[in-house]
């Protein structure tokens, strides 16, 4: 936790990085629907729960709140329903998001943050996440639950949801119009640091 | 309200305003194909014809091809086909992949020219290109919901000395793994890799339409391993 912490604080002026609170979690992230096809019949394909990595720092803003940065890393597998047909997994997928948000506290270890970003589909070899996808916009809020252990180290359970209007590369270029809402809940246990 | 618990509000405010009416993506409206389906007699009291349809189960992927070696580096060919069949797909219906032994394949594809079929059921496609040919046994076994594996494929020189060889040998090496796919009919089109004569350098649109149909038809054959 020190060394990611201390190439964080370098990155933040010396008044700042004393004030820092930096966090790494890993857990789960549910999606509803990725896409909707007609092939004879109804082909959807879900998600599966995929696990996560998040990277997080933030500083005050005031008294109560904080604004920050979030990097969250996630490689999960599709799940294809169609009638009439074995339900089956379909193509993996990797994600990159990156959101700012500002959080502030609703009880005495509970905060609730509300945050904005971009999310990236990463290109895989085939199927719907070949080539990748466009950067899409993300919005997001969620609960962070704090419990001091030691020191400057606590422990952080996480709660995150995020919204997507979301499409790919091979999806548009097989003629899908539009895009398709998805709305994601993740989970999330780790560690933070204040210096 | 602190401003975190505002914000929080105003984005899920946001979000329900962004998510209100069109939230499904829309599919495309797919070209018409070619038929694809077999067509095996079944009653040899009187001329009957079942037409049917196979696509490799999800369970069976990647489906083992097993490729003999030769001087023209079929093997190659056959890779570089899977790679053109498999970009047809967006969620992962078919793949493949290239082993070593003979007896755990689902699929053999011999560089020789073919003999008579090892089995008198098998149905023999053909694909003569200008320097090189293809072929195809499908075998569906006497109850014919049931396909014999491994399906045996042909793809051999027959201009050894030809300068197009190569080519040659990748379109016919594509078109044959089609038929290995459960493609079981040439396309009337010539443009298009499943045409018997076939020239096309890689899947046109009826092609790539015609296989995504293949697999999401309800397949009426599934496949047997002696």
């Amino acid at each position: 936790m020190r060394l990611p912490a201390t190439l964080l604080a370098l990155c933040l002026p010396a008044t700042l990085s004393g004030q820092a609170r930096y966090t790494a979690t890993v857990g789960l992230t549910a999606g509803t629907q990725l896409v909707k096809d007609q092939i004879f019949q109804t082909v959807r394909v879900g998600q599966k729960l995929a696990p996560t990595a998040t990277l997080g720092v933030s500083l005050p803003v005031s008294a109560r709140e904080r604004a920050g940065l979030e990097v969250t890393f996630g490689f999960g597998r599709t799940r294809i329903k169609e009638s009439g047909l074995p339900e089956a997994d379909g193509p993996r997928y990797r994600t990159l998001s990156v959101t700012a948000g500002v959080q502030g506290p609703i009880l005495d270890r509970l905060s609730l943050r509300a945050s904005a970003g971009v999310l990236k589909y990463l290109a895989d070899d085939s199927g719907i996440f070949r080539g990748g996808g466009p950067l899409l916009f993300l919005l997001g809020g969620g609960a962070d639950f704090r419990l001091p252990v030691r020191g400057a180290v606590g422990l952080i359970a996480r709660l995150r949801y995020d919204y997507q209007r979301f499409s790919t590369n091979a999806l548009e270029a097989a003629g899908f119009s539009r895009s398709q809402d998805v709305h994601r809940l993740g989970l999330g246990l780790g560690v933070e640091y204040s210096p | 309200m602190t401003r975190a618990t505002s914000l929080t509000v105003l984005v899920g405010l946001s979000i329900l305003a962004a998510s209100h009416g069109c939230s499904d993506i829309a599919s495309p409206a797919r070209i018409a194909g070619y038929d694809w389906r077999l067509v095996v007699p079944y009653d040899s009291a009187g001329p009957r014809e079942d037409t049917l349809s196979f696509h490799w189960p999800r369970s069976a992927l990647p489906v083992r091809i097993w490729v003999e070696q030769d001087q023209y580096q079929v093997p190659d060919r056959v890779r570089e086909g899977i790679s053109r069949w498999k970009a047809a797909f967006l969620y992962g219906e078919w793949d493949a992949v290239l082993v070593a032994d003979s007896n755990t394949a689902h699929v053999l594809i011999r560089t020789i020219e073919p003999p008579s079929p090892a089995a008198p059921s098998a149905i023999r496609f053909h694909a003569q290109a200008l320097s090189c040919l293809g072929a195809t046994d499908v075998d569906t076994v006497a109850s014919r919901f049931q396909l014999r594996v491994p399906i045996r494929a042909y793809v051999y020189a027959s201009v050894p000395a030809a300068s197009d060889l190569t080519e040659c040998l990748r379109t016919v090496a594509a078109h044959e793994l089609g038929h290995t796919m459960g493609l079981f009919q040439h396309s009337d089109s010539a443009p298009d890799l499943m045409f018997a004569v076939p020239t096309a350098e890689g899947l046109t649109p009826r092609d790539i339409s015609t296989v995504v149909k293949a697999y999401h038809y309800r397949p009426d054959m599934s496949p047997l391993r002696p």
